[in-house]
C-alpha cells in the first residue's frame, strides 16, 4: 500500500515535470509511430482490399504508444552519471522512481499520439468492434508490463557496459521483427511464426493489437503471465548482481 | 584542399580514440549486423507473400536497402558525431564558442570535424547488400547506370549533410527545439521506396523532406537506367540545399551571442 502511494506521488511529479517538454514528447510520438506506419503502408500495398490490415496496424500504433519504454535513457544514464546514488539513498525501492517516470511518459505519449491514431483511423476508414477493444484491455496491460520488464532488463546491462543503447537497440529489433510490427504474426513464414509465438515479443505488441482488431479471440493471458514471471525473476537477479558491482562517482 | 586535410586529420584522431575501446567495436559491429539483418528480414517476409511491392522486385529492394545503408553509414560516421543534439552540445554547452575561435570555417568544424570511424562498418555492409541485390537482379546495371548511381549517392549525401545543418541552425532561433529524434525517425522512411507510401506522404518525401533522393532515386537509376532530368534535378537539389545550409548558418551566426552571454 505504501509503495502504491509512493508510486502515485512519483507519477504525479513526473507527469508535471514532463509537461514542460511537450515538444520533445511529440518527437517521441513520431518515433513510436513510424515503424508501425511503415508496416501499415507496406502490407496495405500487398493486401489492398483487406480492411483487417489497416485495423491491425492502427491498433499496433496505439499499443506501441501506450507501452513505449525508455529505461536506457531514464535509468541507465543514472548509472553512468552516478545519480543512481541519490535514488539508492531514498527510503523507497529504486524501481518506484523508474516505474513512475515510465508511466508518466506513456501517459503523455498516449495523450499526444491519440490525434494521430484517430486521424489515421479516419483516413483509412477503420472501424473497430468496441467489445473486442474492451477485451484487449488485460492483454494491453500485460503487454505494457512485458515491454517495461524487457527494456529495464536490457538497461540493467549498464552496470557492465557503456553500450547500453546498442543492447536496447538490439532488443527493439527483436520486438520489431517477432512482435508483429514488421508483419502480423499470421503472415510470417511457418518456421518464423512458430518461433515468434513462443518468444515474449508477440505478447508485447501483436497479441493485444490482434485482439483489439478482432482477428484473434483471446486466450493467451497465461503465455503473457508466464513471461512476466520469468522476466521478473531475471530482472531481480540482474539487479542484485549489478548493484553490488555499482560504484558511485567519487568513491 | 586545406579542409580535406583537416577532415583527414580529424578522422585519424577519431580512429585512434575509437580503437582504444575494442569492446565497443564488437557492440557496434553486432548492432550493425542485426540492424541490417532485421531490415532485410522484414522485406524478405513481404516477398514470401508477393512477387513485387509497389512495382519493386526483391532485387531492387535489396539494392535500395544497400544504398540506404551506405548513406546511413556515411551520415553516422561523419555527420551525426558533430550535429546530433546540436542545440544542447553546440549552443547550450558552448561547444560552438570553441569552434568560432579556431582558424577554420566554423560550419566545417561544427559539421564535419569529428567522426565515428567504427560506424563505417555500416557502409561496408551496405555495399555487401548492394552487391547481393545486383547479383540476383534480372539484368546487370550498365556503365551509365553505375555512373548515375554514383552521382545520385553523392547528391544524396550532400542533401543529408545540408538537412542536418539546417536542423542544427534552428537552434540559433529556438535553442530548446530538439528535433534529432524526429529526424532519425523520418530517416527510417528512406528504407522503403516512396511508391509504397500514400500520395501526400510521397510528395512530402520527394519535395519537402527529400528522403527519396537518399535511396529510391539512386536505386532506380542503377537498375532501371539513368534519366537525365532526374540527374540534373538531384544535382540542382544538392547544390541548392548546400547553399541554403550555408546561408542559414551565416544568418544563425549573426544572431548568436555566445553560450554564456
Amino acid at each position: 500500500m505504501r509503495t502504491a502511494v509512493l508510486l502515485g506521488f512519483r507519477l504525479r511529479q513526473e507527469v508535471l515535470e514532463w509537461s514542460g517538454a511537450w515538444w520533445f514528447l511529440l518527437t517521441l510520438v513520431v518515433q513510436a509511430v513510424v515503424a508501425p506506419l511503415i508496416g501499415l503502408f507496406v502490407w496495405s500495398a500487398v493486401y489492398p482490399d483487406d480492411p483487417a490490415i489497416a485495423r491491425y496496424y492502427v491498433a499496433v500504433i496505439l499499443v506501441t504508444l501506450m507501452t513505449e519504454s525508455f529505461e536506457q535513457h531514464t535509468f541507465s544514464e543514472r548509472i553512468y552519471n552516478g545519480t543512481l546514488s541519490h535514488e539508492l539513498l531514498r527510503p523507497q525501492p529504486v524501481v518506484v522512481g523508474v516505474i513512475g517516470m515510465n508511466l508518466a511518459i506513456r501517459a503523455w505519449l498516449t495523450l499526444l499520439g491519440a490525434p494521430i491514431v484517430l486521424l489515421t483511423g479516419i483516413a483509412l476508414q477503420v472501424g473497430f468492434d468496441w467489445w473486442a477493444v474492451v477485451r484487449s484491455t488485460p492483454y494491453l496491460v500485460l503487454a505494457a508490463v512485458l515491454v517495461f520488464l524487457w527494456t529495464f532488463l536490457l538497461s540493467l546491462t549498464a552496470f557492465w557496459t557503456d553500450r547500453v543503447h546498442a543492447v536496447v537497440g538490439f532488443g527493439s529489433q527483436l520486438v520489431f521483427l517477432f512482435g508483429g510490427t514488421a508483419a502480423p504474426i499470421g503472415l510470417l513464414p511457418d518456421g518464423l511464426r512458430r518461433v515468434a509465438e513462443v518468444l515474449p515479443f508477440y505478447g508485447m505488441s501483436g497479441l493485444p493489437a490482434e485482439i483489439a482488431a478482432g482477428t484473434r479471440g483471446g486466450g493467451l493471458l497465461v503465455y503473457q503471465l508466464m513471461w512476466i514471471v520469468g522476466l521478473v525473476g531475471v530482472v531481480m537477479v540482474l539487479w542484485r548482481v549489478g548493484i553490488r558491482r555499482y560504484t558511485a562517482v567519487g568513491s | 584542399m586545406k579542409l580535406l586535410r583537416l577532415l583527414a586529420a580529424g578522422f585519424s584522431m577519431s580512429l585512434r580514440r575509437s580503437v582504444a575501446f575494442r569492446v565497443n567495436l564488437v557492440f557496434d559491429v553486432l548492432l550493425a549486423f542485426t540492424g541490417l539483418g532485421t531490415a532485410i528480414a522484414a522485406v524478405l517476409i513481404v516477398f514470401t507473400r508477393a512477387d513485387t511491392l509497389a512495382g519493386w522486385s526483391k532485387a531492387e529492394f535489396l539494392v535500395l536497402i544497400g544504398t540506404y545503408q551506405l548513406i546511413t553509414g556515411l551520415r553516422t560516421t561523419f555527420i551525426d558525431p558533430n550535429l546530433s543534439w546540436f542545440p544542447e552540445t553546440g549552443i547550450r554547452e558552448g561547444k560552438l564558442d570553441g569552434y568560432l575561435l579556431q582558424p577554420a570555417p566554423s560550419l566545417f568544424l561544427s559539421s564535419l570535424s569529428l567522426s565515428s570511424p567504427l560506424q563505417l562498418i555500416q557502409v561496408v555492409l551496405g555495399v555487401g547488400v548492394l552487391a547481393w541485390g545486383i547479383g540476383v537482379a534480372d539484368r546487370s546495371p550498365g556503365a551509365a547506370g553505375v555512373m548515375s548511381w554514383l552521382v545520385l549517392v553523392m547528391a544524396g549525401t550532400v542533401v543529408t549533410w545540408a538537412l542536418s545543418v539546417l536542423l542544427a541552425c534552428l537552434a540559433f532561433w529556438a535553442p530548446k527545439l530538439q528535433l534529432d529524434v524526429f529526424y532519425h525517425s523520418a530517416w527510417q522512411l528512406g528504407r522503403y521506396p516512396t511508391d509504397v507510401f500514400a500520395r501526400p506522404l510521397r510528395i512530402l518525401l520527394t519535395y519537402v523532406f527529400p528522403m527519396a533522393l537518399i535511396a529510391s532515386v539512386p536505386s532506380t537509376a542503377l537498375l532501371r537506367g539513368p534519366q537525365l532530368g532526374v540527374l540534373l534535378a538531384a544535382v540542382g537539389a544538392a547544390a541548392g540545399a548546400a547553399a541554403l545550409a550555408a546561408l542559414a548558418w551565416r544568418a544563425g551566426l549573426r544572431r548568436y551571442t555566445g553560450a554564456t552571454s
